[in-house]
């Protein structure tokens, strides 16, 4: 096994036995879990009706999405107390009469009105034909699913390379300000030593963002709540794995060139701010362009580096994006991915010997 | 055979002292096979530099160093075992893993690097730690955890920055004798040390460096020689004033007179003396190093 395999591997191994990993992957795990639920809990209008001497309405026919349920009582009297007592939402008299806690909810209204409108018409022989609805705008059918998909997969992506990146940059300052690196670059030449570590946090990364998918997928198919999923979600869960790893690959060496400049673990922060506020800015950018997937601002920052590692996964979850200019971006970001590693690793081997103070990014560069 | 030759090294200044600061104006010095070198000097001297430049870890702006005839490269490098002056360990890495992980970085399989490390541990008296977290050990037990990790892939040439620091005389002792025993084998082993007495007892040369100039190298013994000793003349009852005109400070305790002289002909002197009273003794005293370091830095 050579030395970039031998780094990655420790980091991997280290990683993977910290409780903090165990438990952020469990805490993940389930709150994705509890979000594919929610909706199912929290979903659908259900009411509870009663009767006294009447006929229960077919209202199912007019709002499919609803539960009714219906109770009968003896007399009005009984009703009212069930009324009063909130066991029912309202209840229904003699077919003539509603008795309601106040103000009726106003879709439940609605509903009684019109069904039992219906139904006296139909009894006279009146039969009128639904109006059919036609939309002639995009196919609307999964804008929910699609908006809701959107704002995890951004939320997963934004925690996930912040997560790692900050691993990367805080690995590099405790082997330079032990330096440890002293010895390992006795052995390993310091790309190798960068690359390692970037790659082997990366698995690790990946490890959580495939986790999230996987339960996310599951418990989305148990709940039953992906049936109102758009088609193509392979297409976007490969999408998402493949932008994950272009973002990290580009923030994290950004991160490890970063904290290679200075030999302390209270720097870390003050050194990664630059990056972190890009980062915050792609992921803002990326929450509004959940809402405006087919704006100007979407389509352009979709191909822009680093932009694109959030925005593009997020346009194609909130709307369809044909495939060649998923592959332009991914093009574009590639190139910015190495044309950043090819910066950091001369960063990184340049000022990661040069202990002490904080080094100039410039002096850096600038030093033969 | 390691050769260092006219190493030269300038470290770009800052704000206050734009010129930069020299660190090394011209080291060179020879570590044979087998050979325990001591390099000395004061505080800043070079010391580090110079080793930091033999393991690549610093380049230097000239010279040149060589291993076994050629100059010394990255492959070379990777055989060499290397102990920063600052010490570098994974703190919340357990003892045996570190020390084969290390052991693995630098070439070894994974059942050599198991085997070594469990070797060393044992040599080392770490036993009872080797499933401890470096961070949970004892600065000497981490430092011998840093040794371990320079001797695990039993490197070709060892280089020590400032091994002995910090460690109580008996973990002195252990590590002196780990030292010993693979420079036996044929391994030059190069160390610092301000521990003088120590590099007297344990080095066969030794390189007194001063504002990054090499100020005396050579075995002990040719420091010595280089290096007259002192005369030492105890005079029982001697007669007041019998070593006038001679070089050299004379002290009288009670009925004694102690004459301390460097340089001076030791035949007239003992003459002189014999004749003033009784001689009790009479002697060159060999110098220590700490007074060849102190001469040649001076």
């Amino acid at each position: 096994m050579n030395g970039l395999m031998l780094i990655a591997r420790r980091e991997i191994v280290t990683q993977l036995r910290t409780k903090a990993f165990v438990i952020g992957l469990l805490v993940t795990v389930l709150l994705v879990a509890a979000v594919s639920y929610a909706p199912k809990i929290m979903g659908g209008d259900s009411y509870t009706l009663g009767t006294v001497n009447s006929q229960q309405l077919p209202l199912e026919r007019a709002a499919p999405d609803a539960e009714f349920e219906w109770r009968t009582f003896p007399d009005e009297e009984a009703a009212k107390q069930a009324v009063l007592a909130g066991d029912v939402d309202a209840a229904l008299v003699d077919n003539a009469r509603v008795l309601t806690d106040g103000e009726i909810d106003s879709q439940l209204g609605v509903l009684l009105q019109s069904v039992h409108r219906e139904v006296k018409l139909g009894e006279a022989g009146v039969n009128i034909p639904p109006l059919q609805i036609q939309s002639v705008g995009a196919d609307a059918r999964y804008e929910g699913a699609r908006a809701g998909i959107a704002v995890v997969l951004v939320l997963v992506l934004f925690m996930l390379i912040i997560g790692q990146i900050t691993m990367v940059a805080m690995g590099v300052v405790e082997e330079k300000g032990s330096r440890i690196v002293e010895i390992l670059l006795s052995s390993v030449r310091p790309w190798q030593l960068l690359a390692g570590k970037i790659f082997g946090l990366g698995v690790v990364g990946l490890i959580n963002m495939t986790a999230i998918l996987v339960v996310g997928l599951i418990a989305t198919s148990v709940s039953g709540l992906s049936a109102d999923f758009p088609p193509g979600m392979t297409g976007l869960v490969v999408g998402v794995l493949v932008w994950f790893v272009l973002g990290y690959v580009f923030f994290a060496t950004l991160s490890a060139a970063l904290a290679s400049l200075v030999s302390r673990q209270e720097e870390v922060s003050t050194v990664l701010t630059p990056l972190t506020m890009t980062i915050m800015v792609t992921y803002f950018v990326s929450f509004y362009v959940v809402n405006n997937a087919t704006g100007l601002l979407a389509t352009v920052l979709s191909y822009v580096p680093p932009f694109s590692s959030m925005v593009m996964p997020v346009r194609m979850a909130a709307t369809e994006v044909p495939l060649w200019q998923v592959g332009l971006s991914m093009v574009a970001m590639v190139v910015a991915a190495s044309a950043v590693l090819a910066l950091g690793a001369k960063v990184y081997s340049r000022a990661v010997l040069r202990t002490g103070a904080r080094l100039k990014l410039t002096d850096v560069l600038r030093a033969k | 055979m390691l050769e260092i030759s006219d190493l030269r090294k300038r470290f770009a200044g800052g704000p206050e002292a734009p010129e930069g600061k020299v660190a090394l104006d011209g080291i060179s010095f020879t570590v044979r096979p087998g050979e325990m070198y001591g390099f000395v000097g004061a505080n800043g001297a070079g010391k580090t530099t110079t080793m930091r430049i033999v393991m690549g870890v610093l380049q230097a702006d000239s010279g040149e160093v060589r291993w076994q005839g050629r100059p010394l490269g990255y492959d070379d490098r990777k055989r060499f075992g290397y102990m920063p002056e600052e010490r570098g360990l994974y703190q919340k890495m357990k003892v045996a893993e570190q020390i084969e992980y290390f052991g693995r970085l630098q070439g070894l399989g994974t059942g050599e690097a198991k085997k070594a490390a469990a070797d060393l541990i044992e040599r080392l008296g770490l036993g009872e730690r080797r499933n401890d977290a470096v961070q949970a050990l004892s600065l000497g037990n981490q430092q011998r955890v840093q040794l371990a990790v320079a001797l695990v892939h039993d490197p070709a040439v060892l280089v020590l920055d400032e091994p002995f620091s910090g460690l109580d005389p008996i973990a002195v002792d252990a590590l002196a004798a780990v030292l010993q025993e693979r420079c036996r084998g044929g391994v030059p082993v190069i160390f610092s040390s301000h521990q003088l007495e120590l590099v007297e007892r344990l080095c066969d040369s030794v390189g007194i460096v001063s504002a990054g100039r090499m100020v005396a190298t050579g075995t002990v013994s040719e420091l010595r020689a280089a290096e007259s000793g002192t005369l030492r003349v105890v005079v029982r009852d001697a007669t007041p004033g019998w070593a006038d005109g001679l070089p050299g400070t004379v002290t009288i305790e009670g009925d004694r007179h102690i004459l301390a002289t460097t340089g001076a002909d030791d035949q007239e002197i003992l003459r002189r003396a014999m004749k003033a009273g009784h001689v009790e003794y009479f002697g060159a005293e060999q110098p220590s190093l700490t007074e060849i370091f102190k001469e040649a830095v001076a």
